[in-house]
């Protein structure tokens, strides 16, 4: 008898619900359908390309944006203060755990939410944000404004372009990033120190400016019964660590993820890709600070704190840690620098940091706004006084300036480096992407299972099927 | 036996006697066992006491080895914990100790490790919501469990079991894919960063424990029990008030205290389905991003905060959970 | 209601009229439950269930699209994910198995009354109830081979002598397997106390007059131990172990906080790996729900074994 009632409300329950439940998804397709271009081509430009705003609508008085839990967000916050003073509209940044970001974003714009009216997005999302419509064309916006010429051609190719190459931009760069390393400039010299390195290795103990320096570097200060150890790099399993790790030296020997047609056969798995595998997993068999087999920012700042390292790769956002002396006892003896050359004399670094995009589920009215916020932001007064703060600025003339080079001891490598920073995949399909190379790359260096060429060639395989299944290649 | 029935036990029996175990060496096999339990407990709680030290260690010394037992106490931990703060760049950081102004202890501890008070942080706010979901769906969860699995148990019902095993079965699909479809139903229902959205959904998870654990229980309690009584007059409410009730208070504080452990510390639907308004402590406890990585010690001082109300309602109900059922009285 | 009736009336009609009847008690009772527990998990489950047939991302602002089977077939057909499930095979099975020994070690250990002894047992409690991710992290602290305590305590005082149990070596030489063990013990830990709590209410239950008519037999401890103490905690415990099985078969915080599911795929439970395929960006939501419902089967065949079991230990048949 249960049973029957049961049964009966479960199918009116379940009738009712899927009435509504799958209607909450297909509702924004409907809006924002498969081609979005078409979508954002007429309403964006309609508002971006008239320039005095006009106010349809009522007077936005605040806006939000979203980002993660960082300084860098708190940064952004007092510049929303500044902005406030100058205009009367409130902004507000909502800050949301690392861990949860990503996956709260995802989930909100799935269901077209309007909870915020920008995002400072990762550079990987762009192509999401784009195809799918959450992101806001810039195009014209920026050129009009003069904003693509205001930050370095690098980083608005990777905060900010998508597709690669196309001229069309869906982010401003706000928040650059990139890999460096961090080293410890009172081993490095230290007189008893450099003459044994001379003595065995025959050149001056300097900061490494080749791969193959570093290693011997790190060689050099591998004395594990001392508790002291050459490196301490990138291993983490989880999201994208091992591969951003490795991606410093792969791009550095030339090797690189795809052909401009997509294709990653021959490419990810070429000889200099290999060559660079068979690197950082020797670095990493030599020179690895025990306990860092799944090491991402955390742990490798850590072992560094530890004066278990002599060198240590980590973001460049990250090393205001090591610069602070209540958290880094050797901040007063640590030194920065870009990574250094491969052996045919390619400087690149992995990417990292965020740009500010602008919400498409928003009313225009609202849109607009943000754009003003982001004309206003762009400015270089006030980009440099983002830097001053801690945010690091992608503004070109503010990355020369002397004040920005000696605001902080990093600044000089951070400037450097978004010079030739490079970037893993961007379009939709990034993270099946990631998946093969996060798996074969931790066996492969961490794990200690099988050939470089055998990893390699397995992530290229992987990455293959998942490129046709989703239609990027034939 | 006849001399037992005219004068009785002359003091009452504290201690379950056993035939077998009148021997001296019974004394001593008892201190064993405390000192063996003390030792356990202790091994035991280890991990606990490492991370009551590291909430009182700045990072080096967390992470520099060898590990210490004896280091420098500091509240910075505490400071992660209950502040919001920005990191003072480098020429600020200047500016603000060459003219410090009037600073209370928090501030100043901020300022020596390079940073700036904003405001209190939501941990505290977090923390009421916990009580708040938690309490609440465990109260629902227990109260309703316990009517489910009397009925279940005394009663003879059409599909018993496979109503039983549904229930079961609402806790076998993993939370991480049931994530979205609920995010979606709790939008169309506007429960979405709600208090009563997060009891519902911990009271029904919840659910599926309480009804098979408090069945266990009840399926313990001699059935004879109720037969007198209802032969008595009582009706099977009252017999199941005032008889089954009592009895099953163990497994009702077992139950409580698991319940409560489940939705204090439930975390993928927390940070799935609240934001600003209904979130929990977990997400916001496990992600304490310093300014270079995991703040080990707000993490510990908040792990530990967050350990302390449950511990003392398992404190209180600890007789409750130790109390044995009563036997002996009906014989099978 | 009749809850005020004099308890000395006997069964009179009058009496039988205004109390409620059997099957009142038990719509009253039951129907709150299932009406709860259908609403909240129905929908998702059968709205999972449809998901599994499509190629839907949640992300992808696409309306989902029918695929049938492909999703399983994928995942049947993908040797990667059979190598989950055989290491959350062996997960499940030593952690369970762990945890009823050293839980009902406990339970004896604590079952005589004495003094201090609620303290001690709130304290034995204590690892229970901390958060998993925070566990997670914190044991991750813990067993670092140079400023972790675990190896510390253990007697290691040589970093490169020591094992690195999250990276499953021994003095640089890998040992496949040491990280999977490393995360057993932290599960152990953990849930061995559940354990102990409700076999140390089934120890309770049993009426002294068994041991002391055993005694009186002249039987063996052993004797008594298999024959009368297991029999009597044998409900309690199964239900224990059922859902600490099922619950094996869903961690994830833990194993996510401290390894990752590294080195390579040795700790990559099938929980984690669902966790990557559904979220992590790359949000193939169909396929997620089509591996969570080959996950739940794989659970409710497992459950179905423990009920036998839980049902025959009862004298249900």
């Amino acid at each position: 008898m249960f049973k029957k009632y049961a049964f009966a409300l479960t199918i009116i329950m379940v009738m009712v619900l899927s009435a509504c439940g799958p209607a909450a998804t297909t509702a924004p397709p409907a809006v924002v359908a498969t081609e979005p271009p078409a979508v954002v081509a007429t309403e964006p430009p309609a508002v971006v390309a008239t320039e005095p705003p006009v106010v349809a609508g009522p007077a936005v008085k605040e806006l939000t944006i979203l980002w993660a839990q960082w300084s860098p967000a708190d940064y952004l916050q007092q510049i929303g203060a500044l902005y406030e003073q100058a205009t009367g509209i409130k902004v507000t940044v909502v800050q949301e755990p690392w861990g949860s970001f990503g996956d709260r974003f995802n989930v909100a714009m799935a269901a077209g939410g309007t909870e915020w009216d920008m995002v400072v997005g990762d550079s990987q999302w762009i192509g999401q944000g784009a195809t799918a419509g959450y992101y806001v064309d810039l195009t014209d916006f920026m050129k009009a404004n003069g904003i693509d010429k205001s930050v370095t051609p690098a980083t608005l190719q990777y905060y900010g372009e998508y597709p690669t190459g196309s001229g069309k931009y869906y982010g401003f760069p706000t928040e650059g990033d990139a890999d460096g390393w961090a080293y410890r400039k009172d081993l490095f010299e230290d007189p008893a120190n450099m003459a044994a390195f001379k003595t065995k290795y025959g050149y001056d103990l300097a900061v490494p400016t080749t791969w193959a320096q570093l290693m011997d570097i790190a060689k050099f200060f591998t004395k594990p019964d001392k508790s002291m150890n050459g490196v301490a790099i990138y291993t983490q399993k989880d999201y994208d660590a091992i591969t951003m790790g490795f991606e410093n030296v792969m791009f550095s020997y030339g090797a690189k993820w795809q052909n401009p047609d997509n294709t990653v056969e021959g490419v990810v798995n070429s000889q200099a890709s290999i060559d660079a595998l068979q690197y950082y997993r020797d670095l990493y068999d030599c020179c690895q600070a025990p306990g860092l087999n799944n090491a991402f920012y955390t742990e490798t700042n850590d072992a560094f704190i530890g004066g278990q390292v002599a060198m240590t790769m980590n973001y460049f956002a990250f090393f205001p840690a090591l610069a602070n002396p209540s958290t880094n006892p050797f901040a007063d003896v640590t030194g920065y620098f870009a990574n250094p050359a491969g052996p045919t004399g390619v400087r690149k670094a992995a990417l990292g940091g965020q740009g500010l995009s602008v919400i498409s589920f928003v009313s225009p009215e609202r849109q607009q706004a943000a754009l003003d916020f982001i004309k206003w932001f762009a400015q270089e007064d006030i980009q440099a006084k983002w830097a001053a703060l801690g945010g690091y600025t992608c503004n070109a003339n503010v990355l020369k300036t002397e004040a920005f080079l000696k605001a902080t001891p990093y600044n000089p490598a951070f400037s450097e480096t978004m010079t030739f920073v490079m970037d893993f995949w961007n379009i939709p399909t990034y993270a099946a992407l990631l998946t093969p190379s996060q798996n074969y790359l931790s066996a492969f260096v961490v794990g200690g299972q099988g050939t470089a060429k055998e990893a390699l060639d397995s992530i290229a395989a992987e990455q293959t099927t998942a490129l046709k299944s989703d239609g990027v290649i034939p | 036996m006849a001399s037992f029935e005219e004068t009785g036990p002359r003091t009452p029996v504290v201690e379950p006697t056993r035939v077998d175990k009148v021997h001296p060496r019974a004394k001593w096999g008892k201190s064993i066992r405390v000192i063996l339990t003390v030792i356990v407990t202790f091994i035991m709680i280890i991990p606990v006491l490492v991370m009551i030290m590291t909430a009182f260690k700045s990072r080096a010394n967390i992470v520099t080895p060898p590990p210490k037992v004896l280091f420098h106490p500091t509240l910075e931990g505490f400071l992660y914990l209950f502040t919001d703060r920005s990191v003072l760049s480098p020429s600020n950081l200047e500016a603000e100790r060459a003219n410090p102004g009037d600073l209370n202890y928090w501030q100043k501890l901020a300022l020596s490790v390079g940073q700036k008070i904003n405001g209190p942080s939501d941990y505290v706010g977090r923390l009421k919501n916990s009580v708040i979901i938690a309490g609440t769906s465990t109260v629902l969860s227990v109260i309703l469990g316990l009517f489910a699995a009397y009925a279940f148990s005394r009663f003879k019902i059409a599909g018993k079991d496979d109503l039983l095993f549904f229930i079961l079965s609402t806790r076998m699909l993993p939370g991480v894919v049931v994530t979205i479809p609920l995010f979606l139903l709790y939008k169309q229902l506007g429960w979405n960063d709600t208090h009563i959205g997060m009891v519902i959904l911990y009271t029904v998870f919840n659910l599926s424990f309480s009804v098979w654990l408090l069945k266990g229980f009840i399926d313990e309690i001699p059935i004879e029990y109720e037969e007198a009584a209802l032969v008595d007059g009582y009706t099977r409410l009252q017999a199941f008030f005032r008889i089954v009730l009592p009895q099953a208070v163990n497994g009702i504080a077992a139950t409580t205290v698991f319940c409560l452990i489940f939705a204090w510390n439930e975390y993928a639907f927390a940070l799935m389905l609240t934001s600003e308004k209904a979130r929990t402590a977990p997400p916001s406890i496990a992600t304490m991003l310093g300014s270079g990585g995991l703040e080990w010690s707000a993490i510990a001082a908040g792990s530990l905060g967050f350990l302390i109300p449950v511990a003392i309602v398992t404190f209180v109900l600890r007789d409750y959970l130790l109390r044995g059922v009563t036997f002996g009285a009906v014989r099978k | 209601m009749s809850a005020s009736e004099s308890e000395f009336k006997s069964p009179s009609t009058k009496v039988r009229q205004r109390h409620l009847s059997n099957s009142a008690i038990v719509n009253l009772f039951i129907w709150p439950t299932l009406l709860l527990l259908i609403m909240m998990n129905v929908f998702p489950l059968f709205y999972s269930l449809y998901l599994g047939f499509t190629n839907y991302s949640a992300i992808a602002q696409k309306a989902p699209v029918w695929v049938a089977f492909q999703n399983f077939s994928n995942i049947l057909n993908d040797k990667n994910l059979w190598q989950y499930f055989a290491t959350t095979g062996r997960y499940a099975l030593m952690s369970v198995s762990l945890q009823v020994l050293v839980g009902f070690g406990l339970a004896m250990l604590v079952r005589e009354k004495f003094k201090g002894g609620g303290i001690l047992t709130t304290l034995i409690l204590i690892p229970m109830m901390i958060s998993p991710v925070v566990v997670g992290l914190f044991w991750k602290l813990m067993y670092n081979p140079t400023f972790g305590f675990f190896n510390a305590l253990l007697g290691f005082s040589d970093p490169s002598r020591s094992p690195d149990w999250l990276a499953s070596r021994l003095a640089g030489q890998p040992v496949p397997g040491l990280a999977l063990f490393a995360v057993v013990i932290v599960d152990v830990w953990m849930w061995a106390p559940f354990v102990m709590l409700l076999v140390l209410s089934g120890l309770k239950a049993i009426p002294d007059y068994l041991y002391e008519a055993a005694a009186v037999d002249r039987a063996s401890s052993w004797f008594q131990f298999w024959r009368i103490t297991l029999p009597q905690v044998a409900p309690l415990l199964l239900i224990a172990v059922l859902f600490r099985t099922i619950e094996a078969f869903k961690s994830f915080d833990l194993v996510m906080g401290m390894t990752g599911g590294g080195p390579g795929v040795q700790t990559e439970l099938i929980s984690v790996d669902l966790y990557r395929i559904a979220f992590l960006g790359q949000f193939r939501t169909g396929m997620g729900s089509a591996l969570a419902y080959i996950i739940l089967i794989i659970i409710i065949a497992i459950s179905n074994l423990y009920i036998k079991y839980l049902n025959q230990s009862k004298g249900e048949g």
